[in-house]
């Protein structure tokens, strides 16, 4: 089966410039792993790397123990996804999902078995003999779905395949993608640049910014410990309260927690640990945001800003002064340069 | 732009540009470069004997009163074939954005024209105009009194090329006025409207504004068209005449070479004529690229 | 939008109408003389209605041509032509989509200068270097025969770079997917490339073949060979036979039978044929 190594891999351009630098992680067989980052993090180049599409320039990739940096990407027995599906236009579903099969030389029998089975598993048999024009966006996602699940690669590859459908469909999908995942016991390498996709569908994740790894690890992991204050912000909607430590909101809460390391550069705070109390800090409400089961509310210590996120068990106004509260061990300290220092 | 992902290998690009950069050698580059070599040089009747001369064959044609005299036929007839078919088209372009039934129909029955060959055109029009038979040549002698005869008559003679050659080009600027015109945005016309424009000041203060890169392209397109497609029109009906009156450069090329057999002489105005359409090439490029616009 | 002026539509279609009327005009006086016998036309004003001889004109000039300008029937002529217009179509189109498939999707040593190399000959018109053009024929043995008159055409600029740009439009992902798919640069040319470029492939045939049928200088250069003249260019000798002989009917109807073939094309494929012209010269 397919495990990922990857030892040390990097992407450096013909001009000088770094896309990714040193990474170096393993993907279990059968695992989920999600990519995450903001645009230009280098998860992209990554996963390109992953398929064969983009060269190695650095270090060395191995697919079920077999170093790939040479192999052809039709010979890596992976599959990728899209984002804008690339399905061929002029090809019927049928013939999108078997094309790559023909190209191996496979028998016309056992092609149709497999397009059959896969047609079956996503709901596409009505939609077989259509071209994908005639076809919703989320039907063309699972066209692209089923090109890849015909295969029956090792390794799946995603690049952002949900980004172009609307919300609710994504949402929809997503669902439907993890039961996939379930369902082929493949390992799934999956890129994207919502937090929430990730955290939703990763069993561990791979977060980078600007070429670098920045942690891997649970989604629970990353968001209640994150490894620096990038994680922190990045993890998490609303993310993370990160605040100077010098300043003066950072200064009222350390009053509330005895033990804080020295050296601090920051302290974060999740905005539901955020409680109001009848001691503790005081804090204007300078915004409101009701959202149903849980109230944003935006607070303004001196010149600093956080938010907490409010039951239903407290009216908030804004313009008005509530007292906070927190417990100390929901404080998160980083040093200067934004790594974790990890509690005393 | 370029592709992010490419194929590699070692040898089959070149297969693939093998052949278009055969013909391209053969007959393209060395060609033009016989012909640049050519120009220097000069052929003694026979053909056995040339000597290198420099730029005798061009000093030669520049004092040759003929060859000034083809450069003002020349831009004469390219500027009249230009204004008359550009003008006509946005007309009928205009008129044909305007109209609201009968749109393709009108469309069809402009547009034929352009598979029309050159050389036809001015046969079609040779006979129209012929003095002794030509309908055309017979309306003007009993209408207006003109006596028609581009046998004898330089200006008359001039002026049918004029017309055989726009008469061809207006279906092809009509097409790509009217595709100008129609992927003008409706908002603005309707802007224009509203503040109170009249149809005509619409036309002048906000369609042909909008039009200029079409316009400019057209400019550029048709002067090339009539400057050197037009060789047939003029070949098969005047052959220059009379009295090369309608000799035009391209025919000048022709007929020094092939009729006079003056080589060197032939091949120097090929090489200005080269120098002519490289740089009305980089012009367009140059605006085009741009777009003509603010 | 609300517009009532009913004198601007009437306008609009009486300049509609003249227009037309100066387009066909010179048409319909070819077709209507086409149909006459040749001392009707001997005299002005000549007939502006259909005469008799249609059936008996266009016999003699399909079968037997017009013996005081060679005798070569049109039906030989217009063969030539077919062969021309479609050889140099389809030449430009299989050589024009292999150079812009090996410009835009590999890269290789010397691709700008092979770029280049093709572009420069959009600035070389035939009618510019004829005699050098014309001793290169010669000398490659190429006059008088099919080579001849198709080879030396069939480079174009034109059709590499629209099949450039087309493919440049074509999304990275389609080749990230075929590769994926294991195909090779052949089979992705063959099976994808190709498949998706029918449209721009038939616009550009339209606006070929009509160059083709249409060309006048390159068949007058290299065919002094009777049997392979070509429609068009050998309504020239009907004219230059002068006044003497009373040949227009004849005259004009080889006009009319040369621009049948083009003309059908365009008004039968209007819609590529719009697009291909349009696009062609983007």
């Amino acid at each position: 089966m397919a495990d990922l190594k990857l030892n040390g891999v990097g992407k450096t351009y013909a001009g000088g410039v770094s896309a990714v630098a040193d990474a170096t992680f393993e993907i279990a067989d059968a695992e989920f792993i999600v990519l995450v980052g903001p645009s230009g993090c280098g998860k992209s180049t990554i996963l390109r790397m992953i398929a064969g599409l983009e060269e190695i320039t650095e270090g060395d990739l191995q697919i079920g123990g077999r170093v790939v940096n040479a192999v052809e990407p039709g010979d890596r027995d992976i599959a990728m996804v899209f984002q804008n599906y690339a399905l061929y236009p002029h090809m019927t579903v049928r013939g999108n999902m078997s094309y790559g099969l023909r190209n191996q030389g496979m028998p016309k029998a056992e092609i149709d078995t497999r397009i059959a089975e896969a047609a079956r598993f996503l709901q596409l048999e009505p939609y077989l003999d259509r071209k994908p024009r005639a076809l919703s966006g989320g039907q063309r996602q699972r066209v692209a779905m089923g090109r890849a699940i015909v295969r029956e690669p090792s390794v799946f590859l995603f690049d952002e395949p949900l980004s172009n459908l609307d919300a609710k469909l994504r949402t929809q999908l997503r669902a439907e993608l993890k039961d996939l995942h379930k369902r082929l016991g493949a390992t799934f390498v999956y890129v994207t640049h919502d937090q929430i996709e990730a955290m939703s569908l990763a069993d561990r994740i791979v977060i980078m910014s600007s070429g670098k790894i920045e942690q891997i690890g649970t989604p629970m992991d990353l968001y209640t410990n994150p490894a620096s204050t990038f994680v922190a912000e990045f993890i998490g909607a609303p993310p993370m309260n990160v605040l100077q430590a010098s300043g003066q909101a950072a200064r009222e809460l350390l009053s509330l927690a005895p033990d804080a390391p020295a050296d601090l550069g920051f302290v974060g705070v999740r905005p539901e640990f955020l409680k109001v109390g009848d001691t503790g800090v005081k804090a204007h409400v300078t915004l409101v945001e009701p959202l149903g089961a849980e109230t944003l509310v935006h607070l303004a210590l001196g010149p600093d800003k956080m938010i907490m996120r409010g039951g239903q068990d407290h009216v908030f106004e804004a313009g008005s002064e509530i007292t906070l509260t927190l417990a100390p061990s929901d404080l998160r300290f980083f040093d200067p340069s934004g790594r974790r220092i990890s509690a005393a | 732009m370029q592709k992010r992902v490419v194929f590699r290998h070692r040898w089959l690009p070149y297969l693939l540009l093998a052949p278009q950069i055969a013909v391209t050698l053969i007959f393209f580059i060395w060609p033009a470069y016989q012909a640049l070599e050519t120009s220097f040089f000069l052929e003694d009747v026979f053909g056995f004997n040339r000597t290198f001369v420099w730029f005798e064959n061009f000093t030669a044609l520049f004092s040759d009163g003929s060859y000034l005299r083809s450069f003002w036929t020349t831009l004469i007839f390219g500027l009249s074939v230009t204004l008359l078919s550009m003008s006509t088209a946005l007309a009928l372009a205009v008129a044909a954005n305007r109209v609201l039934r009968g749109k393709m129909s009108y469309r069809t029955f402009l547009i034929w024209p352009y598979a029309v060959a050159p050389a036809l055109a001015g046969v079609l029009w040779f006979f129209m105009m012929n003095p002794s038979l030509g309908i055309v040549a017979y309306m003007l002698e009993s209408t207006f009194g003109v006596d028609w005869n581009h046998y004898v008559n330089g200006r008359q003679a001039l002026l049918m090329v004029i017309v055989a050659a726009a008469w061809k080009q207006i279906s092809y600027n009509f097409l790509f006025f009217l595709a100008g015109l129609q992927s003008m945005p409706k908002s603005l016309i309707e802007a224009a409207a509203i503040d109170g424009a009249s149809p005509a000041r619409r036309f002048w203060t906000i369609c042909f504004p909008l039009l200029s890169p079409t316009t400019f392209f057209l400019l550029v397109v048709n002067l090339v068209y009539a400057f050197f497609d037009t060789f047939a029109i003029i070949h098969a009906t005047t052959s220059g005449g009379p009295a090369d009156a309608t000799a035009i450069l391209v025919y000048k090329v022709y007929s020094t070479g092939f009729v006079g057999q003056d080589y060197g002489s032939s091949a120097a105005q090929s090489v200005i004529l080269m120098a002519l359409v490289i740089a009305m090439t980089v012009v367009q490029f140059r605006f085009v690229e741009r777009k003509v616009q603010y | 939008m609300v517009e009532n002026r009913p004198l601007a539509t009437v306008t609009t279609h009486v300049v509609l109408i003249l227009g037309i009327v100066f387009l066909c005009f010179p048409v319909w006086v070819a077709l209507v003389a086409s149909t006459h016998p040749g001392e009707a036309l001997a005299r002005s004003p000549i007939p502006l209605w259909f005469g008799t001889q249609a059936v008996e004109n266009y016999t003699q000039l399909l079968t037997a041509g017009v013996p005081a300008a060679g005798g070569v029937p049109l039906a030989t002529m217009m063969f030539n032509s077919l062969i021309m217009a479609l050889g140099i179509t389809l030449g430009k189109i299989a050589i024009s989509l292999l150079s812009a498939f090996a410009i835009v999707y590999f890269r290789f040593p010397l691709r700008m200068l092979f770029f280049w190399l093709i572009f420069i000959t959009l600035m070389l018109p035939v009618e510019v270097r004829i005699l050098p053009t014309y001793d290169v024929i010669a000398s490659l043995g190429m006059l008088n025969s099919y080579f001849g008159l198709i080879i030396p055409l069939i480079a174009s600029a034109t059709a590499t770079f629209l099949f450039r740009q087309f493919f440049l439009t074509i999304p990275d992902e389609l080749v990230e997917a075929a590769r994926m798919d294991r195909a090779g640069p052949i089979r992705f040319f063959w099976d994808i490339l190709l498949p998706l470029s029918r449209t721009n492939i038939a616009a550009l045939f339209i606006i070929l073949f009509i160059y083709g049928w249409n060309q006048y200088l390159w068949p007058l250069l290299i065919t002094t060979d009777q049997d392979l003249y070509t429609i068009v260019m050998g309504i020239q000798r009907m004219v230059n036979v002068g006044e003497g002989i009373p040949i227009w009917h004849y005259t004009m109807g080889t006009a009319i039978l040369a621009m049948i073939p083009p003309v059908l094309v365009v008004l039968a494929m209007q819609r590529l044929f719009v697009k291909g012209l349009v696009e062609s010269e983007k």
